[in-house]
């Protein structure tokens, strides 16, 4: 009996099927395991000839499954490589040991893809793009789309590749001690960034004086932008350690937008334009 | 200016292929893509005839909500609304106040609009989401009878069942009317009034939001935010630009690699090292 092999063109289908229907048809009850059987089906149907054996592997992927979708192609990668090898007869593989794999990487890699990329990678590519947007130019957002989309991509075929051809070994690169310290350098970036982000983008100043002495120079005087900086330490102190969501901390700051308006703290200064053209 | 049924329409088609995790484009192209309010600037500019003035609309939007990270699948503000209403309605508020697109004034109103309409698009995530319910439910059943084939109408065509009466109607419904509504605010909310100095004023401060929810997902222990600290000092007392402050942030990341393989080498007796080539 020949080894049976999961063709090129069916591990190329089960990777744009995830690609694009991750989180399709998304729901809070199984989040994403339909966009997950969508993907394992091509698999399962062309190492399984009969439809009852179908039916048996695909139940494998009923499960709840969650993750950042795109770091988690790789995890489809590995079940792909798994499935291949339970189909020529590895019988250390069953259902359970696929779901605590599966089970096992959704937590890690959500961190990992939620603080990296949706994090730290996007803002950049947004930031630079923000840049080159200055006055109206599109130029910044062809450059997002195309770095983007080209970058991501390639990323999410990689790892649903090398997760194909690693199986189960993939579990240790990803958690491994040499992963996780390549992981917390680059959050180090990332924090680095945000606040050079936070310098750049927000701005908040205040109008209140006493006598002739402007509480925003001196504050400047003292650590240039530094307002600023304490509404974000307090937006991210109030979200990490008092647990409030950020829809709570958005409804706080328009109270305090308020509050700080009637007590003279804050005062826009802004007038419409003279020329209306209606 | 208004917003005619045809780019109302347009709008409304735009906003379900950039609907947020759910969406009609799938994750990479339709909700970090299109999704984003500088990205939905350039076609909400071409439906409307003015992209430069859409992009100027845009920016001060897409500072508010440069970081939205939606952990385990909770939304705070789904962009598809911001992007597809709010830049829309700010443009056409903009234009009928005569306010310079550049303007700070302009920023103001476009912050303090994208922030209300976030919420819509929060219900509009929740509400697909729910939706969405009916769709697995006939495609469990389906299973039942070996009939994989469903799970290709559950991925595809059903949930954009969901995307046209969530999405697609109300985002167009909203710009029809909502532009008509926009040329009575200089009478109904003068700019020297105290709620519209607040109203500018939730403008300024949500971007401090947007960047507590990216410091959050980046920082563990309270001893990271000397980083961040650093950072806002290099770019604001130092004037550097965000890729200067990436390169010198880059430098300290290396530096902060190599120690920590360092450490695993005489942990791991070199160990570490025979998998140099093994990345992620």
């Amino acid at each position: 009996m020949s080894e049976k092999r999961v063709s090129k063109a069916t591990l190329n289908k089960s990777f744009w099927r995830w690609f694009y229907g991750n989180l399709t048809c998304f729901t809070q009850e199984h989040m994403q395991t339909f966009g997950y059987m969508w993907s394992m089906l091509p698999i399962i149907q062309e190492l399984y000839p009969t439809v009852e054996e179908q039916a048996e592997k695909l139940h494998t992927y009923y499960p709840f499954f969650n993750t950042e979708p795109q770091i988690g192609s790789i995890v489809v990668g590995i079940t792909a490589g798994l499935e291949e090898s339970r189909a020529n007869g590895n019988a250390e593989i069953d259902d359970e040991m696929i779901n605590g794999i599966r089970a096992g990487l959704m937590g890690p890699l959500a961190g990992i893809g939620d603080s990296l990329i949706v994090g730290t990678y996007i803002p950049i590519l947004l930031g630079i793009a923000l840049g080159l947007c200055d006055g109206g130019s599109p130029l910044g957002i062809f450059f997002y789309i195309i770095v983007w989309n080209a970058t991501s991509i390639w990323f999410q075929k990689t790892i649903y590749n090398r997760g194909y051809a690693l199986g189960g070994n993939a579990v240790e690169v990803i958690v491994g001690d040499r992963a996780t310290a390549l992981r917390e350098s680059a959050v180090l970036l990332g924090q680095v960034i945000v606040g050079a982000m936070a310098a750049s983008w927000v701005n908040i100043t205040t109008s209140f004086n006493v006598a002739g002495v402007t509480l925003q120079d001196k504050l400047d005087g003292a650590f240039p932008g530094v307002l600023t900086m304490l509404f974000v330490l307090l937006c991210w102190w109030l979200m990490s350690k008092k647990k409030m969501s950020a829809v709570k901390v958005m409804l706080l700051m328009i109270v305090i937008a308020f509050v700080g308006v009637l007590l003279g703290f804050f005062d826009p200064g802004l007038s419409y334009g003279e020329d209306l053209n209606i | 200016m208004t917003i005619s049924w045809v780019q109302a329409a347009l709008l409304g088609v735009m906003s379900v292929l950039a609907a947020s995790t759910i969406a009609a484009l799938g994750t990479t192209v339709g909700n970090y893509t299109l999704n984003r309010p500088l990205i939905a600037s350039l076609f909400v500019g071409l439906i409307m005839g003015d992209v430069k003035g859409c992009i100027q609309v845009a920016i001060p939007m897409q500072i508010i909500y440069i970081a939205l990270v939606t952990p385990g699948g909770t939304v705070a503000a789904d962009l598809r609304a911001v992007s597809y209403i709010g830049i829309p309605l700010a443009y056409a508020t903009c234009k009928s106040q005569g306010l310079e697109l550049d303007s700070e004034a302009a920023s103001g109103i476009a912050g303090a609009l994208g922030a209300f309409v976030g919420t819509v698009g929060t219900v509009q995530f929740y509400g697909t989401a729910m939706a969405n319910l009916i769709w697995q439910h006939i495609g469990w059943a389906e299973l039942d009878k070996n009939n994989f084939k469903i799970l290709t109408s559950v991925e595809t065509w059903m949930p954009v069942i969901s995307h046209i009466a969530i999405s697609f109607i109300p985002v167009m419904l909203i710009n029809r009317y909502g532009s008509q509504a926009v040329y009575t605010f200089r009478e109904a909310l003068p700019m020297d009034s105290w709620y519209m100095k607040a109203l500018f004023t939730v403008g300024s401060l949500l971007p401090a939001v947007g960047m507590g929810i990216l410091l959050n997902s980046v920082v563990t222990k309270p001893t990271d935010l000397i980083y961040f600290v650093f950072g806002f000092a290099i770019a604001k007392s130092m004037g550097l630009t965000l890729i200067a402050a990436t390169a010198i942030g880059a430098v300290f990341a290396l530096i902060n690699f190599q120690m920590k393989l360092n450490s695993l080498g005489t942990k791991a007796g070199g160990a570490a090292a025979a998998d140099d080539e093994e990345d992620i």
